[in-house]
């Protein structure tokens, strides 16, 4: 297409610079700084001195039950969380897609939960949720007659991370539904449209057409969250401070509470390593999902 | 013609639609109401659902935005988010087109791009603040566009990349036999097809900014407030001003509800018709 190789390698570049520098301007110093941290020790409850201590912080941290505790807790969160996300948001997006004049109500109103600060939904959910005075248990009580009594949400160990989970859900389903949506409004109609004429039918043209032109935009989607539910920290923060014992503490929590509550920065540095190469071990599993269904490049 | 879709499936369609909106509104509504109750009003049983008639005035808000700074807050927040957003979603596009267009730097640079986004922010903010100190920059707006930039612009690039990834790439190639430059094709032909992934980047990092807390905290003291900080401040002395919370709630969700509004006609079908019937 070009008259030289030279060309269309500049041409990438051009395109790429900005973000090229911005990001390695702002995320290298972190990256290598944290590194450093991790293989020292560096308590400032006690001292302000740094002293290398090779891989004792990544020792310590395969033998700490509550740091497992937190990983298992994270990973619940991200595995069905999401999961629940990602079948919801794809449902009501393809709902929302057969509607018409109206849409732009049910959309605005389904995306409320995204738009509201965590700060915000933190303080009503703790009220929400509350066991004696909340409206939840009270409405469930009252609709069931008196029969139903609601758990004490946040309270129990077995509820509390469920509690969570749900609450992610609420905020989050939005997010994967919007991005669904913009992936099913970028389908031509006439390609839905002969299929089902072809005699597909309704259900034939969702497989064969929708989900497969939907999907390098829904992976994308799936990795940001779990991304980002790896990272749980503020739902956690706002509403069980990591309670009842520990059973609520995400990993994102867990660093917090070392870093900024300990101060042990060296071993908080080590388990930030540890959750980034977890996490990059999971989105290299997406990105060969992801690869193969790519579209075409320009020669 | 679209066919019409069979009876039973219409009405699984509307009752699926209510129990979600349910699900999905009522904790906005709660805060709705929240925001016009009196302090022991929250703490009540049988919970108070709706106040009293009389109670429905603007009190709690106009405390919040004269008294507490949050008028402050949201001209703050608004300046960062819709930079950030901007910023995010130009520099994201252009990046995006390169790496799907072109594979630029191969899968090991797209991979790095995102992994900018997986670091635990909890554990970058320190060596950030430290940055920013150091540039003099803290508690000005530009600290905060740049921290929420750094992790919007991972997400802009990879969203739009999957949107740029669905269109095939004949559409451009035809352009640049026809004479256009890539960056014309680009302009003139990608970015017209993407317009819905656009916008949906341009919403989630408004929103993304908009609602974060961490940063906002950490890197501002006084000559920026941003909404969030004001919001944890109500909830800071030695009560937690519930009301007033939920009345700057409300507030906070309408620049979004705006922006999904006046977006929202261009995530719909049919932009993308016209080009790929060619």
């Amino acid at each position: 297409m070009f008259s030289s190789s030279v060309t269309r390698r500049r041409v990438a570049f051009a395109f790429v610079l900005p973000a090229f520098v911005l990001l390695l301007a702002i995320s290298i110093y972190p990256l290598l700084r944290t590194l450093g941290l991790a293989f020292s020790s560096l308590e400032l409850t006690v001292s302000p001195a740094e002293s290398f201590v090779g891989f004792d912080n990544f020792a310590k941290a395969f033998q700490d039950v509550r740091f497992w505790n937190a990983m298992g807790n994270t990973l619940v969160l991200v595995i069905v969380g999401v999961a629940i996300q990602l079948v919801l948001g794809v449902g009501l997006a393809l709902l929302l897609s057969e509607i018409g004049f109206t849409r732009v109500v049910w959309l605005t109103a389904l995306l409320l939960p995204v738009m509201i600060a965590p700060v915000v939904s933190g303080f009503q959910f703790r009220v929400i949720y509350n066991d004696t005075f909340g409206p939840l248990n009270y409405l469930i009580k009252t609709i069931s007659g008196g029969f139903v009594t609601g758990p004490p949400w946040l309270a129990d160990t077995r509820t509390a991370l469920l509690t969570i989970m749900m609450t992610d859900v609420w905020q989050w389903t939005p997010f994967m539904m919007l991005l669904a949506l913009a992936g099913l409004e970028s389908i031509p109609v006439e390609l839905t449209e002969a299929a089902e004429v072809d005699g597909a039918g309704y259900w034939g043209a969702f497989w064969r057409i929708k989900i497969p032109i939907l999907l390098p935009v829904i992976v994308i989607g799936l990795l940001i969250r779990v991304m980002d539910t790896f990272k749980t920290f503020d739902l956690v923060f706002l509403l069980t401070g990591g309670g009842p014992g520990s059973s609520t503490e995400t990993i994102a929590f867990y660093t917090y509470l070392n870093g900024f509550r300990f101060f042990s920065m060296g071993y908080t540095a080590a388990i930030a390593f540890i959750q980034l190469i977890v996490i990059i071990v999971i989105a290299r599993i997406f990105l060969v999902v992801q690869k193969r269904m790519r579209g075409g490049e320009i020669q | 013609m679209r066919k019409k879709k069979p009876l039973y499936l219409r009405i699984i369609m509307g009752v699926i639609l209510m129990v979600a909106l349910i699900f999905f509104l009522f904790p906005v509504m709660w805060m709705f109401l929240t925001s016009f109750k009196t302090q022991d009003q929250i703490f009540s049983t049988p919970p108070i659902l709706i106040p009293p008639a009389e109670q429905w005035n603007l009190d709690n808000y106009v405390a919040v935005m004269r008294d507490n700074k949050g008028l402050q807050g949201v001209r703050d927040t608004t300046i960062v988010a819709f930079s950030t957003a901007l910023i995010s979603v130009s520099i994201g596009a252009l990046a995006a087109y390169s790496l799907a267009r072109f594979r630029f730097g191969g899968d090991e640079f797209s991979f790095w791009i995102i992994s900018t986004r997986m670091f635990p922010p909890v554990a970058s903010a320190i060596p950030l603040f430290l940055i920013f100190r150091q540039l003099e920059i803290l508690d000005t707006h530009w600290v905060l566009i740049i921290a929420n930039s750094v992790f919007n612009v991972p997400f802009a690039v990879w969203l739009l990349k999957g949107f740029i990834e669905d269109l095939p790439v004949e559409l451009e190639e035809a352009a640049l036999i026809e004479g256009a430059s890539i960056f014309g094709a680009f302009w003139r032909i990608t970015l017209p097809l993407i317009t819905p992934g656009l916008v949906t980047a341009f919403l989630f990092t408004f929103v993304f900014t908009w609602n974060e807390f961490m940063f906002a905290l950490l890197m501002t003291r006084r000559a920026v407030r941003p909404m969030t900080v004001v919001i944890s401040s109500l909830a800071g002395g030695h009560t937690i001003l519930w009301a007033q919370i939920a009345a700057a709630g409300v507030i906070t969700i309408i620049p979004g509800v705006l922006v999904v509004i006046f977006l929202q006609r261009y995530i719909v079908r049919g932009l993308t018709m016209g080009a790929l019937k060619n």
